[in-house]
């Protein structure tokens, strides 16, 4: 009889989960199992957020000092590149520490926002791991809200000297190291060269000139090959954020509020942004994965965003001898304009719940602050370009690359980030950024720029005031 | 409108639905055989990537694993919740009075709140008595329902009372009531209850996220929200990944679906 | 109810048994969900950022009058709610009677193929849906060849446009997943009751009005209170589909509260006060669909 099996199998379930529900409702703490999470500090957590955060410094320096552990969690994203990445350093600094141990929690940027702001906000600061990835454009977000959740590292003896400095800016607060800096976000514009060609022009015509020029060869392009010269995604402000930090140009006063209404640099960007789009020059796709078909399936003949798209670029196999790359077009008629600028990237954090500060520090002065070897291992295979600048030096920077056309465009990039103007993204970056992409929005459908700007300003300091 | 013609109009309207449907998914079984820059192309045709996109996929994450855990966290959080939430639906439907009627509309309200405004508060209370990390902490929020509770006490009332009474008289308690007459009587209920239960447990992955701190605890959403986060999306993959995610709720809907059966309980209320 | 008197002793008895049903499910959803929210509502009279909060009364509340994205974002999830929600469930009342039809065959890969929408991963169909209605996207290839358009219209760049491409995938999304309760509803009505009224000479429509919807509606108000609140509730469409955009025409009132919590500097106690309103809209839409439909005979 099948639905007598049924119904007694139904039964005793049911008599168990009865038990089961009353047990974990009225006495939660009894049969809590500890599974693989770092009891000790658990133990001793205390809801209250100012008291945890004493309690996360005192469990930093027991940790420290009792150094008995050789484990250091960490929480990064992307397997092709950070944590490939972290995981190298790790075999290095394994042949001199051979108990040394790196256990990554594959956490990706959304979720981990999402967990650490949580965690922080609960002040549960002894959840957080070791190490920690963070994107740059957030550091001074979580070192403004919640600046114990960092390690000072400013004298663990790594050399923050041998970093570029537009770089180090991301990670440190009032002079103080907070963080170790990672990989190289430097703007690069890559072009079909032979595409180019069909319309008359070389990648060098398109290297070191302004935005006026850039639209005035682009439109000649578009008439003759029916090709865009590059595309953007549309809601995102990100290219006029580059255009801004291409002049040094920031969108924030020196006492932090918004230099938006009234900032002419920003102006000319939105203008810019305008022309580009109304004359095609600029295409704009509607998501990320259309934004990357536009240029890997031939919408496009370019593509302009930081180096790391050289991995969606070079994703289009058949169309390997193609490329050429160069730096980015330069603002018209601003003062300080250049041809560099900076998209993405990140820094490594050592935080306040770290377990044994001493190894970690160590750790990373021996690796990402201290070993040519790591970057010249990470770079061909992840294409991680650094900021460390010994590095710079290595022959694998030279090595030519055959799906630019034998161009040896490492060397090229880490010339253009030498050369990326310092910038503060500020503390609301995230908010700054999305008021102007309702701005862009609006002026590409007719609106005025200097309202546009003007509400986007009024919206910032909304977001800004409790 | 005859009786043929009725029929050949809902066979018309329903494979066109079917159709429509189910589009997505075949274009995602395509797309997992393709290289990431046809599948962002819109490419239409099936590809020869499925192999490497598989490789590319095990060589990324341990979807095995992934797969391991979603299927026990979900079953058994699907036992769980039908079982708790059959019990309290009939419950509050069988024996309602005003203040069952009064508690429903305030367990109703608990769903009303974004999740997202509960997490902080919800992390310390684990934190508190020790679930940050555990396997009950991962699936304790989402074992009662209000959309469950609610489905098996809208089922209940079309369950007849007379048959209850009927058990009464026979000398059966309460819970033999249920378990007896009930549980197979609203076999079709519990298809559908089963069914989106399992899937919700499936796709449920903000909250694990956030309290579990171990890799080894991961589940296929999360392993998919970690192939979207890198520098370079392989669609390919992605869609790979995607396609062996849906097929389980999917499968299990298949099966379920038979409970459905016109006119079973030869019985209505009213 | 219409249970016999036959003493107190034994009513009493089996009240408490009622009540013993309920004690797993309820003890979890106050643990889980009440103890959390009133939390919560203590955060929402709190302002500031991150971990600086101070006392603040009523001004979360007050501050919600001048957001303009969050007002903006109330009428969009309202615009949603009111065109998707009865489109979507009618759909499903229509598909499920007529796969409650005992002569339909394949009724089986019917079902599962009609229910499959919301088992398919939000990752995929959200690239699906953008590629049909991109520019060069299949839509406008059937738009513009039949004569309708043009020229292709960039759908997912126009306010209008935006919002109902998103009504559409909902639409698609969760019909099959209401059809699926109706069938299990209608599973407890006899077939005969139909062919009855059909010897009886009942047009369909009629049957449908008069049998199939009176005896559904328990179920018909349970998805209903359900589809209300998740509308109320959107994310995964705003955020996969559109991104909020164009320019905040499409967000919606999750999204916005999404963003606000973990993507820019936290204010918890703002986000509490924006989700309390939440709460409070779709509680006051429950009631008075509670007081329609949750009648018994």
């Amino acid at each position: 009889m099948k639905k007598k099996i049924v119904s007694i199998l139904l039964s005793v379930t049911m008599a168990g989960m009865l038990l089961a529900g009353c047990g974990s409702s009225a006495a939660p703490q009894a049969q809590a199992p500890a599974e693989g999470g770092d009891a000790p500090a658990a133990e001793s957590a205390p809801a209250d957020a100012a008291e945890a955060d004493a309690a996360a410094d005192a469990a930093a320096d027991t940790g420290a000092a009792a150094g008995g552990d050789n484990t250091l969690t960490v929480w990064a994203w992307d397997q092709n590149f950070n944590i490939y990445s972290i995981n190298e350093a790790a075999k290095i600094y394994q042949r001199e520490n051979p108990d040394f141990k790196l256990e990554v929690e594959e956490v990706s940027w959304d979720d981990l926002q999402t967990k650490l702001g949580t965690i922080l906000g609960a002040g549960n600061y002894d959840q957080l791991p070791d190490i920690m990835l963070m994107q740059d454009f957030a550091f001074r977000k979580y070192a403004m809200q919640y600046p114990d959740m960092f390690t000072d590292i400013t004298n663990s003896g790594i050399d923050f000297s041998q970093f570029a400095a537009g770089k180090l800016s991301a990670s440190t607060v009032d002079g103080k190291n907070l963080g170790i800096p990672f990989d190289n976000g430097a703007e690069i514009a890559c072009y079909r060269s032979d595409l180019l060609e069909e319309a008359g022009y070389t990648v060098d015509d398109l290297t070191n000139i302004s935005w006026t020029d850039f639209n005035r060869i682009g439109e000649d392009v578009l008439k003759k090959t029916g090709y865009s010269l590059f595309s953007t995604q549309a809601g995102s402000a990100d290219i006029i954020m580059q255009m801004m930090q291409s002049a040094g140009a920031s969108i924030w006063n020196d006492d932090g509020t918004p230099n938006i209404a009234n900032n002419a640099t920003l102006k000319t960007c939105m203008e810019t942004y305008k022309m580009l789009f109304d004359s095609g020059v600029m295409a704009t796709a509607n998501s990320w994965d259309e934004y990357i078909a536009t240029f890997t399936s031939g919408k496009t003949l370019g593509t302009i965003n930081g180096c790391w798209i050289l991995a969606s670029v070079q994703s289009a196999e058949d169309q390997s001898g193609k490329w050429s790359m160069t730096n980015m077009p330069s603002l018209a008629g601003v003062n300080g304009a250049t041809n560099y600028s900076n998209q993405g990237g990140s820094s490594w954090f050592i935080t306040s719940n770290c377990k044994n500060v001493e190894l970690a520090s160590d750790f990373f002065a021996k690796t990402f602050a201290g070993s040519v070897e790591l970057y010249e291992t990470i770079l061909p295979t992840a294409g991680a370009l650094s900021t460390w600048t010994p590095a710079g030096d290595s022959d694998v920077y030279a090595q030519p690359s055959e799906f630019f056309g034998g161009q040896a465009i490492f060397k090229d990039i880490t010339d253009y980030a030498s050369k990326v103007p310092q910038w503060d993204m500020g503390v609301y970056y995230t908010e700054a950024n999305t008021a102007l992409a309702t701005a862009v929005t609006n002026v590409v459908n007719g609106g005025n720029i200097d309202e546009e700007l003007q509400t986007a300003e009024d919206t910032v300091n909304f977001d800004m005031g409790n | 409108m005859t009786d043929k013609t009725r029929t050949l109009c809902s066979y018309i309207v329903l494979i066109l639905t079917a159709v429509i449907s189910v589009f997505p998914l075949i274009w995602m079984v395509i797309a997992a055989t393709n290289s990431s820059v046809d599948v962002i192309a819109g490419k239409l045709t099936p590809g020869f990537k499925f192999i490497e996109n598989y490789q590319n996929l095990l060589a990324n994450q341990d979807i095995y694993r992934g797969l391991f855990n979603s299927f026990k966290y979900s079953i058994v959080q699907t036992v769980v919740s039908i079982v708790i939430c059959s019990l309290a639906g009939y419950g509050f439907e069988v024996y309602h009075d005003k203040y069952k009627d009064a508690l429903m509309g305030v367990i109703l309200m608990s769903m009303m709140i974004p999740f997202v405004s509960m997490m902080v508060p919800l992390f310390r209370m684990f934190s508190a008595v020790n679930l940050l990390n555990t396997t009950i902490g991962f699936i304790l929020p989402s074992l009662s329902t209000p959309f469950l509770i609610m489905l098996f006490r809208s089922s209940a009332r079309s369950f007849p009372m007379e048959m209850i009474e009927a058990a009464r008289i026979d000398g059966l308690g309460e819970f033999q009531i249920f378990v007896k007459m009930f549980v197979p009587t609203m076999k079709s209920t519990y298809a559908a209850a089963i069914t989106v239960t399992f899937m919700n447990a499936w796709n449920n992955y903000i909250w694990p996220k956030v309290i579990m701190q171990d890799s080894s605890s991961q589940t296929m959403p999360m392993m998919i929200s970690n192939l979207t986060s890198g520098y370079f999306t392989d669609y390919g993959m992605l869609m790979l990944a995607v396609f062996i995610t849906t097929l389980p709720t999917a499968v299990l809907f298949l099966f379920m679906q038979k409970n459905f059966r016109e006119g079973l309980t030869g019985s209505v209320k009213g | 109810m219409n249970s016999k008197r036959s003493g107190m002793g034994l009513n009493a008895r089996r009240n408490f048994e009622g009540w013993l049903f309920l004690v797993p499910a309820v003890v979890l959803i106050v643990c889980m969900s009440l103890i959390p929210a009133v939390m919560a509502f203590v955060t929402s009279f709190t302002t500031g950022t991150g971990a600086n909060t101070q006392w603040g009364g009523l001004s979360n509340y007050m501050r919600i009058l001048k957001d303009k994205v969050f007002l903006q974002s109330i009428k969009n999830c309202f615009f949603y709610l009111i065109i998707q929600v009865p489109i979507m469930l009618v759909l499903a009342l229509i598909l499920a009677s007529m796969l409650n039809n005992p002569k339909l065959k394949c009724k089986g890969i019917l079902r599962t193929c009609i229910f499959l929408p919301c088992a398919t991963s939000l990752v995929a169909y959200a690239i699906i849906f953008r590629t049909l209605f991109a520019t060069d996207g299949l839509i406008n290839l059937v738009l513009t060849s039949i004569g309708i358009l043009n020229a292709p219209y960039n759908f997912l760049a126009h306010p209008l446009s935006a919002k109902i491409v998103i009504i559409i995938a909902l639409i698609w999304r969760w019909t099959g997943y209401n059809m699926v309760f109706y069938l299990s509803g209608l599973q407890n009505i006899d077939y005969s009751v139909y062919e009855a009224a059909r010897i009886d000479g009942a047009s369909p429509f009629q049957i449908f009005t008069k049998i199939t919807i009176p005896l559904l509606k328990p179920t018909i108000l349970l998805t209903a209170i359900m589809s209300t609140n998740g509308t109320l509730q959107l994310f995964d469409e705003s955020v996969n589909l559109t991104n909020g955009g164009p320019a905040n025409a499409s967000i919606t009132m999750s999204h916005y509260i999404y963003n606000q919590t973990f993507q820019g500097v936290p204010k918890f106690g703002y986000t509490s006060a924006m989700s309390f309103l939440i709460l409070f809209m779709v509680a006051v839409l429950a009631f008075i669909q509670m007081k329609v439909g949750d009648k018994r005979d």
